[in-house]
C-alpha cells in the first residue's frame, strides 16, 4: 500500500498575525513540520487584510488559495491590546479589541471551514489567553474577546466534529513578546509558578501538536501554556 | 412539466453525486421519496449540499427555503422552481 497522503501535501497553514511574537514562532514551527505556511497581517505578511473586514478576509483567503493551496490549518493569532480600567474605557477601545481579536477570528474561521470541508480535514487553533479564564484589571475588552474565543472554539468543534475538523484553543500565560514587553509587572512574573516567562516557541509547540494528525480526537479543548500560572 | 433547463432526473443525480462527495452512506440509493433522516443527513451536510447545488445550477437558495427541505424530493422541486424563475423567457 502507498503511504497515506500527508495533509501537508494537500493544502497550507495560515497564521494570522504571523509576523511577530507568538504568530511568527507558530509560522516557523509549522513550516518545520512540513506545512506550506502563509501569514496574514494588516501590513507585511504574505497576504494583507484587516481581519475586522469580512470582504478583505475573503479576498485574502482567495489569494492564499491561489499561492499556497487551500487552507487546512488556521491559527487565529491576530490580536491587539488597548488597556484601561473599564470605568474609563472608551467605546473605541472596547470595539477595536473585540472586533480584531474575536470577530476577526470568526471571519477567518468562516472562510477556512469551506476549504476544510472540501478536504474533509482541518485544524483550527485559536490563540486565547490566560485572562480569558482569570480576568485581569485593565483588560475588560481583551479578556472578554479572549473568553469569547473559547466559546467560539467549543461551538466550532461541535459543529465540525464529524468531519475530521477540530477546533481548539491555547491560553498562553506571560510570554516574552513585544506585546507583553511593555508593562509586564515584575510582580506578575513573580506570580508564575515556573518562575519565568514563557517563550513563543513553547506556545508554538503546543499549537503544532493541536494541528497534527495525531491530535484528531482532541477537539474543543483549551490547552494552557502558562507555567502553571492558571493552575 | 415546465421549461426548466434541468430534468428531475438530472437534479436527482446531482444530489446523489454531491451526497456521495459529502460521504453520506448509501447516497446512491437516494430517490425522490428519500427523507434526510433515512440517509442520516445532518444540518451541516444539508448546508454543504445546498451550496454545491447553488454552484451547479446557478441558483440562490435562501436560508428560509433551506428549512423547508426535508428530503430529496423537496430539494429537486426547489431547484426546479428556482431554475424556472431564473431561466430566460
Amino acid at each position: 500500500m502507498p503511504p497515506p497522503e500527508r495533509p501537508q501535501d494537500r493544502g497550507c497553514a495560515l497564521v494570522t498575525g504571523g509576523q511577530r511574537g507568538i504568530g511568527a514562532a507558530v509560522a516557523a514551527r509549522l513550516a518545520a513540520d512540513g506545512w506550506p505556511v502563509a501569514t496574514l497581517a494588516r501590513s507585511g505578511g504574505d497576504v494583507q487584510a484587516d481581519v475586522r473586514d469580512p470582504g478583505a478576509v475573503r479576498a485574502a483567503f482567495a489569494q492564499v488559495k491561489e499561492r499556497f493551496g487551500p487552507v487546512l490549518v488556521l491559527v487565529n493569532n491576530a490580536g491587539v491590546r488597548d488597556d484601561g480600567l473599564a470605568l474609563r474605557m472608551s467605546d473605541e477601545a472596547w470595539s477595536a479589541v473585540l472586533d480584531t481579536n474575536l470577530t476577526g477570528a470568526f471571519h477567518c474561521t468562516r472562510q477556512a471551514l469551506s476549504s476544510m470541508l472540501s478536504a474533509r480535514w482541518g485544524r483550527i487553533v485559536n490563540v486565547s489567553s490566560i485572562v480569558a479564564e482569570r480576568g485581569n484589571p485593565g483588560q475588560a475588552n481583551y479578556a472578554a474577546a479572549k473568553a469569547g474565543l473559547l466559546g467560539l472554539t467549543r461551538t466550532i468543534a461541535r459543529e465540525m466534529a464529524r468531519k475530521d475538523i477540530t477546533c481548539n484553543a491555547v491560553t498562553p500565560g506571560v510570554i516574552d513578546t513585544e506585546m507583553t514587553a511593555e508593562g509586564v509587572a515584575e510582580a506578575l512574573v513573580a506570580a508564575v509558578p515556573a518562575g519565568r516567562v514563557g517563550r513563543p516557541e513553547e506556545v508554538a509547540a503546543a499549537i503544532a501538536f493541536l494541528c497534527s494528525p495525531e491530535a484528531a480526537y482532541v477537539n474543543g479543548a483549551t490547552l494552557a501554556v502558562d507555567g502553571a500560572l492558571g493552575a | 412539466m415546465s421549461d426548466s433547463p434541468h430534468s428531475d432526473e438530472q437534479i436527482l443525480q446531482a444530489i446523489r453525486d454531491e451526497l456521495t462527495r459529502i460521504k453520506v452512506p448509501d447516497a446512491e440509493k437516494a430517490t425522490m421519496s428519500t427523507d434526510w433522516r433515512d440517509l442520516d443527513v445532518d444540518s451541516l451536510d444539508l448546508v454543504e449540499l445546498v451550496t454545491a447545488l447553488e454552484d451547479r445550477f446557478t441558483v440562490k437558495i435562501a436560508d428560509g427555503e433551506l428549512k423547508e427541505i426535508s428530503g430529496v424530493g423537496d430539494a429537486v422541486r426547489l431547484v426546479q422552481r428556482l431554475s424556472d424563475a431564473g431561466a430566460p423567457a
